[in-house]
């Protein structure tokens, strides 16, 4: 499913984002960067609590299709910034990592 | 100059995880017991009770302030200060940080700072084991903006270790020294995290219970058995250097 339309069905806000026609594959979440580096699969949406810089770093290494930080964990300028340098999609959600990930499940498997 | 055996992680009575029975009188005796030259208490974001060992050791074995300080990304990073009046200073900072979440002890332990003699001077009722409002690299400001050195902790380990957590090290110098956890084979480490090779790895016993007290630990070859001596060794300077102890052997 393209992300374009996740965003939208989700109600996602779009705080960095180059390329909205990438093809989402499935979802990941974490918020121990070691383990979303180990286990993450290019195209999976990450979902997140951690504000950290290295989240774009490892977005980035592992070529996820975006990062959801979930529960208004608004990120920092320079992980914003850093984020649209590197061409990472990066949203934010008000809800609950546990709501975010149900819904994109039932979008993705339905 | 010489080696001295130094333990620069280690906790006390105040860390609700920690064993009552660390008060200042045990670790001294623990430490002299494990053959340590050089000591840190670094209980979780506190810094007291490093005051009364140090009073109490009267030098055997010397002792830095320290503090194990955990960030808003819920790393673990090491703070030592040569002096006790900096370090107060920081702690006074990070309890105004911490969340104002209580420390029932029958859930996580007692918070205690204990004087030298065993007498309870206080008990501390906001939860130290949680992280402050900083993020780490402000962590690392506020305690080098003090004349503070930063370690991550045990930086392989999940949690709290800045590798375990974050997957690779900031941009930047920083850190020039790490911690490894007490069980982690040194090459283990190196081979899983190349970014350690090029950095100094130390090791503490991070001892919660008196018998851990000694378990692990770093050598040092220095003059003196103070905290700019210990920095200079980390920069190789004038023949310093340091060398992490074998890993321990129970895994918890």
């Amino acid at each position: 499913m393209k992300l374009a339309r996740i965003v939208a069905e989700l109600g996602l806000e779009n705080l960095a984002a180059g390329d909205l026609t990438r093809e989402v594959t499935g979802g990941y979440c974490s918020d121990l960067l070691s383990d979303v580096l180990a286990h993450v699969a290019p195209g999976e949406l990450w979902i997140t609590h951690q504000r950290h810089l290295n989240v774009v770093a490892v977005a980035k290494l592992r070529d996820v299709a975006g990062v959801i930080f979930a529960q208004g964990n608004r990120p920092g300028h320079d992980v914003v910034s850093r984020a649209a340098a590197e061409g990472v999609n990066l949203f934010l959600s008000e809800r609950s990592a546990f709501e975010i990930a149900g819904r994109l499940y039932r979008l993705l498997r339905p | 100059m010489r080696w001295w055996r130094a333990d620069l992680h280690l906790h006390s009575a105040l860390s609700p995880c920690g064993s009552l029975e660390l008060s200042p009188r045990r670790i001294v005796a623990e430490a002299r017991r494990a053959g340590l030259d050089l000591i840190a208490v670094c209980d979780h974001n506190a810094a007291e009770n490093g005051r009364y060992v140090r009073r109490l050791a009267a030098g055997e074995p010397a002792v830095l302030m320290g503090m194990e300080i955990q960030a808003a990304e819920e790393v673990e990073v090491l703070a030592y200060f040569a002096d006790e009046e900096s370090a107060l200073e920081l702690q006074a900072e990070l309890h105004a940080a911490l969340p104002d979440v209580p420390c029932p002890p029958e859930l996580f332990g007692d918070q205690v700072v204990v004087d030298e003699g065993g007498e309870i001077v206080r008990r501390v009722d906001r939860l130290l084991l949680s992280p402050v409002a900083w993020p780490l690299a402000e962590v690392v400001r506020r305690a080098e903006l003090r004349g503070g050195w930063a370690v991550p902790a045990h930086v392989d380990r999940v949690p709290g270790g800045l590798l375990g957590t974050l997957g690779l090290f900031p941009e930047g110098p920083w850190p020039q020294a790490v911690e490894i956890a007490p069980w982690t084979p040194l090459e283990a480490a190196r081979a899983r995290w190349p970014e350690l090779r090029d950095r100094a790895i130390l090791r503490g016993s991070d001892a919660h219970y008196p018998s851990e007290i000694g378990r692990a630990w770093t050598d040092f070859y220095l003059a003196e058995p103070t905290l700019e001596e210990v920095r200079a060794a980390v920069r190789g300077q004038g023949g310093r250097t340091l060398r992490p102890s074998p890993e321990a052997k129970e895994e918890r």
